[in-house]
């Protein structure tokens, strides 16, 4: 087995259907035990990428390798790749034990070592006490995880992850998040994850690239793209985001003077993007922006609104607030303090801040 | 803001709900719980009817044939039934029917799975349509019909004889002969099989077939090992439903076997119309039908009771 350096490298993979492009120039690479997580709404092309690295799918232009490996002309069933389904994909006519030994029959392992691998993955899973159970007899969670012991029994290079999570529920997703992060690390198996939950991406990854519209938006850790997102699209997407237009007016040291309508601010951008006077859009995380008491201190970004929801959800208030001065903007701002939940009613004046810091500036898509 | 209710319904909410009252007054909801029972009753009574025949059949297969008045006598006998075995003809009519039925299940089966196949996993709904109107389009000709339209190809004369003198090759015997029976009763059966065939098929996600091709099965393996045995149940549904049909096949042995090749059922219809013997007629069902039930109850027991995706 060579030993490339990386486990997976993507070059300049597009994909076409007709006239649509589902993937579009792809580029990444990925190291040996690394989580990679693929983030984006639906029909961004993350699934495309994976079924093509799969082999279920051919790119039209571009090269993948794995483990140093071209597979160009290797077909899927000779892959070293592990892969779980959105919907499983079990085979309801066998037991989990047969689902977990059926990649070691198929790939011609001895016959003789079968039993005690497959005892090893179901009990890696803790699923060894349900090992003659079909799948019907099993609940979504044991399902889930006879499923990801069949991927991982035969020690692919690779494992793929096809949002095997969005059937669960939301407690029982969150359980099986790190049940696969736990595994994943345990193995140490290279690993993709594809998911419209960003939630998902940002806990279970080392990696994470966003895409949308068949184009990989920003590839970074997850820290890094929540703190720094590269543009207006991954701004919106990832957490509770209010965004604004506005105006350039100074330039100074990666810091833009806005004209916002009534108010100028100031906002975090590249300089070399922004020139006087040109449209922008502005964006700011719910979590970033404070509502400042009585008599506070004014932040970089200070501004008064008007109070026209409250929405409860259970750990923190969530306050949509227009303001007037800003175009007339609605924006979302958190209350984490159970104490003042019924603070601020609607149709009454709050005053909020936030820092140039967390105040980002892109251009405007044409 | 407009009033939450209309002065005038439309005519059809009207009759709608003048029906609704009429149904609730001849039903009363406290019999909700039989309605199931009012909408299976006509079936049960088809079902009822077909078994009084069948004690009808019994009771006429216990009675020798007078051959002075060409009556049944009054006494009850076996006489009927030591008659069927003790003639070997009979024996080797039983024999030739469920060779047949046999072998045109298998065939059946065989051309008809990669057709449903094709047919449901094809990504070209042109062609899903073409196979399905090719598939049905045989279906409104009618059976006589169309054994009739194999003899205007296969005959002494037809189509492909003429074709072979024009070619100096010497003419073909390819009808009057059992492969001709088997060859039509095949072509006859395949849409009843495709049709069975396919819902068993489109029960199997394609994720399936990936999930077992990711896993390391090339498509034989993935067909052998996943495939196949997922659509037991509709193979199964299929086989009993064309092995049925064929064992009591009436029309395709008389016309494409053309006399030589008689069926069971052409040896009870000679019975009732030809020797005027209703009781011997009568008894050659009787082995018929407890043949046919015996067969299907094996192939049930032996596959499980999910077959006809009763119970899965």
């Amino acid at each position: 087995m060579s030993t490339a350096a990386n486990m997976v490298e993507i070059r300049n993979v597009s994909r076409a259907f007709g006239q649509s492009v589902a993937v579009d120039n792809a580029n990444l690479t990925l190291q040996r035990g690394d989580f990679l997580t693929i983030v984006g709404p639906s029909g961004c092309g993350k699934t495309t990428l994976l079924r093509m690295i799969a082999g279920f799918d051919e790119p039209s232009r571009g090269e993948i390798l794995i483990n140093g490996q071209n597979v160009a002309s290797v077909p899927a069933y000779q892959r070293s790749i592990g892969m779980v389904f959105q919907k499983l994909a079990l085979f309801p006519h066998m037991t989990a034990f047969e689902n977990v030994a059926f990649p070691l029959r198929m790939r011609r392992f001895n016959p003789a070592l079968i039993p005690e691998l497959v005892d090893r993955y179901l009990s890696l899973v803790k699923l060894d006490h349900l090992a003659a159970r079909r799948p019907h007899q099993l609940s979504g969670g044991q399902q889930q995880r006879v499923a990801i012991a069949r991927a991982l029994s035969f020690s692919p290079d690779l494992l793929l992850l096809d949002e095997p999570l969005s059937a669960l529920d939301k407690k029982l997703r969150e359980e099986m998040q790190l049940e696969f992060r736990r595994i994943q690390q345990e193995l140490g198996v290279t690993t993709i994850n594809v998911t419209h939950d960003q939630r998902e991406a940002l806990v279970m990854s080392d990696h994470m690239i966003v895409m949308d519209e068949g184009v990989v938006q920003q590839s970074n850790t997850p820290r890094e793209i929540y703190n720094r997102p590269g543009n207006r699209f991954v701004a919106g997407f990832l957490g509770v985001t209010s965004m604004f237009k506005g105006r350039v007016s100074a330039i100074q040291d990666g810091l833009l003077s806005v004209d916002m309508g009534g108010v100028t601010m100031t906002a975090r951008g590249n300089d070399a993007l922004f020139s006087i006077g040109d449209a922008i859009d502005c964006a700011v995380r719910a979590e970033q922006i404070t509502l400042l008491e009585e008599g506070a201190q004014a932040r970089e970004n200070t501004v008064t609104g008007l109070v026209r929801q409250r929405i409860f959800e259970g750990d923190r208030m969530v306050y949509e607030v227009r303001v007037e001065d800003m175009n007339d903007s609605s924006l979302y701002v958190f209350d984490h303090n159970p104490g003042k939940h019924g603070e601020h009613d609607v149709d009454t004046t709050v005053r909020l801040g936030w820092n140039a810091e967390s105040f980002y500036a892109f251009p405007v898509v044409k | 803001m407009p009033k939450r209710t209309l002065d005038r319904l439309p005519l059809r909410w009207t009759l709608l709900d003048k029906l609704e009252a009429i149904a609730r007054f001849l039903w009363p909801a406290r019999l909700r719980g039989a309605t199931g029972w009012l909408f299976i009753t006509p079936a049960l009574l088809l079902v009822g009817v077909l078994l009084i025949g069948l004690g009808y059949m019994i009771e006429y297969s216990l009675h020798e044939l007078d051959l002075s008045t060409y009556r049944l006598k009054d006494a009850y006998t076996l006489d009927n039934y030591v008659f069927l075995v003790e003639q070997p003809v009979y024996l080797r009519v039983l024999l030739r029917t469920l060779l047949a039925a046999t072998l045109v299940t298998a065939m059946t089966l065989f051309l008809a799975f990669p057709y449903a196949y094709l047919m449901v996993r094809t990504p070209s709904s042109a062609l899903r349509k073409f196979l399905l109107v090719s598939l049905f389009l045989p279906f409104f000709i009618g059976q006589v019909v169309r054994a009739y339209g194999w003899l205007i190809i296969l005959g002494k004369e037809g189509i492909i004889n003429t074709v072979l003198l024009k070619m100096g090759l010497p003419a073909l015997d390819l009808i009057y002969n059992y492969g001709a029976v088997v060859f039509g009763l095949v072509q006859y059966m395949l849409p009843f099989a495709v049709l069975l065939i396919v819902p068993a098929i489109t029960a199997i996600g394609e994720d399936i077939e990936l999930a077992a091709e990711s896993l390391g099965a090339n498509w034989l393996r993935a067909f052998w090992h996943v495939v196949l045995p997922m659509a037991r149940p509709g193979l199964v549904g299929a086989g009993v439903v064309v092995f049925t049909l064929s064992m009591t096949d009436f029309a395709m042995p008389e016309i494409l076997g053309g006399g030589t090749t008689d069926f069971i059922a052409s040896a009870i219809y000679d019975s009732f119309f030809q020797l005027s013997n209703s009781g011997l007629g009568a008894a050659l069902s009787i082995v018929l039908v407890t043949l046919g039930s015996i067969l299907v109850a094996i192939v049930f027991r032996l596959t499980g009771a999910g077959t006809l995706s009763i119970r899965q």
